[in-house]
């Protein structure tokens, strides 16, 4: 006769009843010391102190993590070596988007440093006369400096600015330049009336700003830095995508890991660590790849254009390029780390 | 221990693993839970697992009400316990003894105490000798032992099995249920599901058979199939309720 019992109904007192098995993980007698000849504790060597202890866990948490990330690396090396380029070639691209948006800040600032009038000066004035004029350019309102620009003073300056590869003696005999005042103005706007005012002025006989230029050029340089930082944005967006495709690939490759890791019961941290690290360093080196890029090919790219188009005003390597480095760094650290965690998330839902 | 209370499950695809299913099992016992495939036996221990949340009722592991347990408490709740599979779920590119040492790892066990006990659960299973071999090194009896170390490691008071010999030969099922079995007789309370029902009735131990969902029979000292009980009881000694 089969023994029925209604479903769910258990008699009391059967079974062995709990043998007063404490549900702490290391309290009484361990389970899984059956084998073990004596029930104590046999194994317990004599405990270190607990600061000890605890930063021996963190050492062995960090050492734990380096080492799973070498060893994901090591073993899914075509993964990784897939990670690593399209990173790079992102940063590249981002670079490169920097740079352009760099120099033409840049070119902005340059020009806009240099809006002011130029009054150029009749030929024969005595010194008091300049001098009056100087004192009466002065005092226009508007005005924040005036600068008095000998002919030789100009010619020395042009001959500067050729560099030496055209030695100016050789093509003039004599300084073709007149005497001028740099009037520097309060603000970009008052070019135009100050520059009317000097017009106006006794022994000047040109008057030169570059008002509508600057003007016009401005609204350009607005224009192209809103677009500088849009490109910027629009890149780091595409890096983001990139790579956290990149990344889900070398985790779903990885699924089952991540699987087993949650059934023993780590937490997200534990499961999550060694997939960020493996991250940050695919990005470290790609980081590194694109300086060793980026570096060389701007120093000669300066170099380069400094011979050609000397009046172009390109930052200098020394200017632009830690900053450069230190925003493709840390966009690259923080783009790469937030795509490993978004494409970890999926993962981790259980 | 364990605690179902009126426990019903359906997935979202529209099947209904459990239906109203009301169970305890105490501290210390050893449960057989059998019955066909789709039956729903991998649901009821998916759902101490929390691999799986009910659609109703309630389930209590270690006096918790799991059921509403925050997702970041899950993984504390899994080191309570140890889980076995039929696939065994080794990482493939850690050693025996790296399997087993992750697990405590997780825990947070105190690094100096990792490499010994670690090395002991593997003593436990006999494989002290396999420590240092891969997974795919290893025989499927080796790689079940493994994983019975590793979910020994931490000496939880739960042991899950879920058909832990459905891979494997009768002789090596039978000294995996004899390991499991001994397991048991140190005090973890350990709940195996399985097919197998040599080993259901030769070990005579509680049996849990569901059936579409449902706890059809629940006795103890059981059989696989209750017809056989007819038979068997006189012989062994009577039967008991």
């Amino acid at each position: 006769m089969a023994e029925r019992r209604p479903v769910g109904v258990r008699p009391a007192g059967r079974g062995i009843p709990a043998r007063a098995r404490p549900v702490g993980r290391r309290g009484g007698t361990p389970a899984a010391r059956p084998a073990a000849p004596s029930p104590a504790p046999a194994v317990r060597p004599a405990a270190p102190p607990p600061v000890a202890v605890a930063a021996a866990r963190v050492r062995a948490a960090v050492a734990y993590t380096v080492r799973e990330a070498a060893l994901a690396f090591r073993r899914n090396g075509l993964m990784s070596l897939a990670a690593v380029t399209t990173i790079l070639v992102t940063l590249l691209l981002v670079g490169c988007g920097l740079i352009l948006s760099a120099n033409l800040h840049h070119l902005a600032r340059v020009v806009e440093g240099q809006v002011g009038v130029v009054a150029y000066l009749r030929e024969g004035l005595t010194p008091p006369e300049r001098d009056r004029l100087v004192a009466a350019a002065r005092r226009l309102p508007g005005v924040r400096a005036v600068t008095f620009v000998g002919r030789d003073v100009a010619l020395r300056r042009l001959q500067a600015t050729l560099g030496d590869r055209v030695a100016l003696r050789d093509v003039v005999q004599t300084n073709p330049l007149p005497d001028s005042l740099e009037i520097a103005v309060t603000e970009g706007r008052q070019v135009r009336p100050v520059a009317e005012a000097v017009r106006r002025l006794r022994g000047v006989e040109e008057v030169a700003f570059g008002g509508e230029v600057v003007d016009r050029l401005l609204a350009v340089t607005g224009v192209v830095r809103a677009v500088g930082w849009g490109l910027a944005l629009l890149l780091g967006l595409v890096a983001l995508v990139i790579i956290m495709n990149t990344v889900r690939l070398t985790i779903l490759a990885r699924r089952q890991e991540i699987e087993i890791m949650q059934l023993v019961g780590a937490g997200g941290w534990y499961v999550r660590s060694p997939f960020l690290m493996e991250g940050a360093v695919e990005g470290a080196l790609a980081i590194l790849l694109a300086a060793g890029v980026l570096v060389p090919a701007y120093t000669v790219l300066v170099e380069r254009a400094r011979g050609a188009l000397p009046f172009l005003p390109l930052l200098g390597p020394a200017d632009l390029l830690p900053g450069l480095l230190a925003t493709i760094a840390t966009g690259g650290f923080v783009v790469g780390m937030s795509g490993s965690l978004l494409a970890l998330r999926r993962f981790l839902q259980t | 221990m364990i605690r179902f209370r009126g426990v019903s499950k359906r997935y979202p695809n529209g099947v209904t693993a459990l239906r109203d299913v009301s169970l305890s099992i105490e501290p210390g016992e050893f449960v057989f839970v059998i019955g066909a495939t789709g039956s729903g036996k991998s649901t009821l221990l998916k759902l101490i697992y929390r691999a799986e949340v009910p659609t109703q009722g309630q389930v209590i592991v270690g006096g918790r009400d799991i059921t509403r347990l925050p997702r970041r408490h899950v993984p504390a709740l899994r080191r309570s316990m140890g889980i076995v599979f039929q696939d065994y779920k080794l990482l493939p590119h850690k050693t025996a003894y790296e399997n087993v040492a992750f697990a405590l790892h997780v825990t947070g066990a105190a690094p100096h105490e990792i490499r010994p006990r670690a090395l002991r659960a593997l003593g436990v299973v006999g494989l002290e000798e396999r420590a240092d071999a891969y997974p795919h090194q290893l025989s499927g009896g080796e790689q079940q032992r493994v994983s019975i170390a590793r979910a020994l490691v931490h000496q939880p008071p739960l042991l899950l099995a879920d058909e832990p010999t459905g891979n494997l030969d009768p002789r090596t099922s039978w000294e995996i249920i004899q390991l499991l079995s001994r397991i048991n007789l140190h005090g973890t309370t350990v709940v195996v599901t399985t097919h197998n029902k040599t080993i259901v009735d030769i070990l005579r131990k509680r049996v849990v058979e569901l059936a579409g969902g449902t706890v059809v029979r629940d006795e103890d000292y059981g059989l696989y199939t209750p017809r056989a009980a007819v038979d068997v009881p006189h012989l062994v000694g009577g039967r008991r309720g």
